[in-house]
C-alpha cells in the first residue's frame, strides 16, 4: 500500500525585497502532525512536489504549544498559529502564507516590531525600576485578578491586527492587542500610576478611535482575549481623559 | 525578533521602517474628529432622521395633513438657521468624513465572513448609498422645482411627481432601507464605541433593540412612500394651501436658501 502523504503549498520569498512564488510539497503523513511539524519534515528533506531540491522554509516558532506567539501565519486563508493548526483538521492542499500586513523577512517569517513599538508607546508595563527596594506590591483582589488574567494571556502573535480591517497602511491603527494591554496595566494597582499617560497616548493618531468595531480581532485571537470589551472600556476611558484634560487645560 | 527594516529606517517617520506605522502616541487630532463624526451620527443627524420619518408619516393622512406638517416645520423659530446649523453642516461633515473613514478601511469579509465583519462592511456600503441618495434628494426636493417653505401646500404633489418615476421609486425604497440600517446599526456602534455597552451580553441585547428600531423606522418610511404612490391619494392637487410669506425672507428671493 502506498504511503499516506499530505499536500502543502507554501508562499515563499527569499528576502524582504524579493518577489514571492508558491511552492508545492508532498510529504509523508504522520499522526498528530501540525503545520510546523510538516515544515520540519520539509527541512529534513528539502525536495518539492516536482522532485526538485529546494531550501528549507524560514519561519518563526518556538514553544510548539501556542504560548510563545511566534508562529502566526495565514493558513488556508485565515490568520492562526501554525503550531496548533493540526494537519488532519485542515483541507488539503494546505496553503500557507506569511501574515499579509507585516513586512516579510523571508518565507513565512515576518517583522512584527510594530506591536513592540505600540506597546512601548503606551508604556505597557508596571514601572517598578528604582534605586531602592520598593517592598512587596499592593494586594490584588481575586475580583481584579479575574478581569486581569484573561488580558494577561496575550501572546503578541498579531493575529488580531492581521484580521482587522482598520489595521492597514492608511490608518496606522494601533490594533486590539495594545488596547487590551492598556486595560490590563491600567487595572494593575501599581501599573495604574501611568494610567493617564497611556490613555493620552491612545488618543493620538492611529489610536482607539480608528476601531470600526468589526469584531474580527476577538474571533481570531488564539488566546480568547476579551478584546471588544477592552476596546469599549478603554475608548470610554480615553474619551473621559480627553474631556478632563480639556477642562483642566 | 526578526526585522525587515531598511538601513534607512531612521530617516522615515515610521520607526519600524516599513509596514503599518506604529501609534503616534498623543499626537494629532483624529480622535476629536472621529468622536465628532460618531456623535454627529446620533445628534443632530439621527435625531433629524427620526423627525423626518415622523413628518413624512403624516403623508398617510393625505395631502392637507402633509402640507400642515411642512408648514409647521417651516414656521419653527430660526428655521433657516436650524436647517443650516443642525442639518446641513453636521450632515456634510458626517458624510464627507464618513467617506474618508470608509475609504481607509480594508474590508475582508471574503477571508473572514463573520457577522461583525459583515456589519462593518454594510455600514460602509449603506453610508455610500446614503451619500449619493441624500445629495440628489436635497438638490431635487429642497433646491429645485417649487419652493416648499413658501408653498407647503405643494409638498405632496412634488413628492408624488418624483415617485411617479419607477426608477426614482426604486431609488427611494433602496435608500430608505439603507439609511434605516445605517442609523440603527450606527446606534449600536455608538454604544459599543463609547463604552456604554462593553459587555458581550449587553451588546447582544442592545443589538436586538437596535434591530427592532431599524425595522420600525424602515417600515414607517416605506409606508410613507406608499402613501404617495398607492391608490388613496392619486393625482393630488398641485397646491392645497395658499402661499406662505417667509418669516426671514431676504430681499432677493433668488439668494434665499429656500
Ligand atoms: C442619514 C444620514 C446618516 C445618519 C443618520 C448616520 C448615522 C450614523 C451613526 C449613528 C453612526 C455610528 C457612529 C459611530 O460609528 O460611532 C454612523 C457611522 C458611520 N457613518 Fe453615518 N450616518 C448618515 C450618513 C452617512 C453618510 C452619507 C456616510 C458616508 C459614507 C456615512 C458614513 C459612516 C461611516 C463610515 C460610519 C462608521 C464609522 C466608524 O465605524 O468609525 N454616514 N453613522
Ligand atoms: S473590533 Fe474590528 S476594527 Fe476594532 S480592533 Fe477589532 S478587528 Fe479591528
Ligand atoms: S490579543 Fe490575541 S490575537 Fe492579539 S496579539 Fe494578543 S494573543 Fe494575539
Ligand atoms: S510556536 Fe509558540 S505559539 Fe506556535
Amino acid at each position: 500500500m502506498a504511503e499516506k502523504t499530505i499536500q502543502i503549498e507554501i508562499k515563499r520569498q527569499s528576502g524582504p525585497d524579493a518577489s514571492s512564488t508558491w511552492e508545492k510539497f508532498e510529504i509523508p503523513w504522520k499522526p498528530g502532525m501540525n503545520v510546523i511539524s510538516a515544515m520540519m519534515e520539509i527541512a529534513a528533506n528539502p525536495v518539492n512536489a516536482s522532485g526538485q531540491e529546494t531550501t528549507p522554509i524560514a519561519y518563526d516558532s518556538n514553544c510548539l504549544e501556542e504560548i510563545c506567539g511566534s508562529c502566526a501565519m495565514v493558513i488556508n486563508g485565515k490568520a492562526r498559529m501554525a503550531c496548533s493548526a493540526l494537519v488532519d483538521k485542515l483541507e488539503q492542499p494546505i496553503r500557507v502564507q506569511p501574515l499579509t500586513k507585516f513586512p516579510v523577512v523571508r518565507d513565512l517569517a515576518v517583522d512584527r516590531s510594530v506591536l513592540f513599538e505600540n506597546l512601548k508607546a503606551v508604556q505597557a508595563w508596571v514601572p517598578v525600576d528604582g534605586t531602592y527596594d520598593l517592598g512587596s506590591g499592593p494586594r490584588v483582589f481575586p475580583q481584579q485578578q479575574e478581569v486581569a488574567y484573561p488580558l494577561s494571556n496575550c501572546i503578541s502573535c498579531c493575529c488580531c491586527m492581521e484580521v482587522c480591517p482598520q489595521f492597514n497602511d492608511a490608518t496606522g491603527f494601533v490594533g486590539a492587542a495594545t488596547i487590551a494591554q492598556v486595560k490590563l496595566f491600567n487595572s494593575h494597582p501599581s501599573g495604574k500610576v501611568l494610567k493617564e499617560e497611556r490613555l493620552r497616548a491612545l488618543a493620538g493618531d492611529g489610536g482607539v478611535q480608528e476601531c470600526g468595531f468589526a469584531q474580527n480581532c476577538v474571533q481570531a485571537c488564539p488566546k480568547q482575549l476579551p478584546l471588544t470589551e477592552a476596546i469599549s472600556d478603554i475608548t470610554r476611558d480615553v474619551t473621559l481623559q480627553v474631556a478632563k484634560d480639556f477642562l483642566r487645560a | 525578533m526578526a526585522t525587515a527594516a531598511r538601513p534607512d529606517a531612521s530617516q522615515t517617520s515610521n520607526p519600524v521602517g516599513r509596514g503599518v506605522e506604529p501609534l503616534r502616541a498623543g499626537k494629532g487630532n483624529s480622535f476629536l474628529l472621529r468622536k465628532l463624526h460618531s456623535l454627529s451620527g446620533i445628534v443632530p443627524i439621527g435625531a433629524f432622521l427620526i423627525e423626518h420619518l415622523l413628518s413624512n408619516f403624516e403623508a398617510l393622512k393625505g395631502p392637507l395633513a402633509y402640507a400642515e406638517q411642512v408648514k409647521f416645520l417651516n414656521s419653527l423659530p430660526l428655521v433657516r438657521f436650524l436647517e443650516v446649523g443642525l442639518i446641513f453642516i453636521p450632515l456634510a461633515y458626517h458624510a464627507l468624513y464618513g467617506v474618508y473613514i470608509a475609504m481607509r478601511g480594508k474590508a475582508n469579509v471574503i477571508y473572514y465572513p463573520w457577522s461583525g465583519n459583515w456589519m462593518y462592511m454594510m455600514q460602509r456600503w449603506t453610508g455610500y448609498i446614503a451619500f449619493v441618495y441624500i445629495i440628489q434628494h436635497v438638490v431635487r426636493q429642497r433646491f429645485m422645482g417649487v419652493s416648499l417653505p413658501e408653498h407647503p401646500g405643494a409638498a405632496f404633489h412634488k413628492v408624488q411627481m418624483e415617485l411617479s418615476n419607477p426608477w426614482m421609486l426604486a431609488v427611494y425604497v433602496i435608500a430608505m432601507i439603507a439609511v434605516c440600517w445605517h442609523f440603527s446599526y450606527g446606534i449600536w456602534l455608538f454604544a459599543a464605541k463609547w463604552g456604554i455597552t462593553p459587555g458581550a451580553n449587553a451588546r447582544r441585547r442592545f443589538g436586538y433593540l437596535c434591530a427592532v428600531l431599524g425595522v420600525v423606522l424602515a417600515v414607517m418610511g416605506l409606508a410613507s412612500i406608499y402613501a404617495f404612490v398607492g391608490p388613496n391619494y392619486k393625482n393630488a392637487p398641485a397646491d392645497v394651501m395658499p402661499a406662505q410669506t417667509m418669516l426671514y425672507a431676504p430681499s432677493s428671493p433668488g439668494a434665499s436658501l429656500s
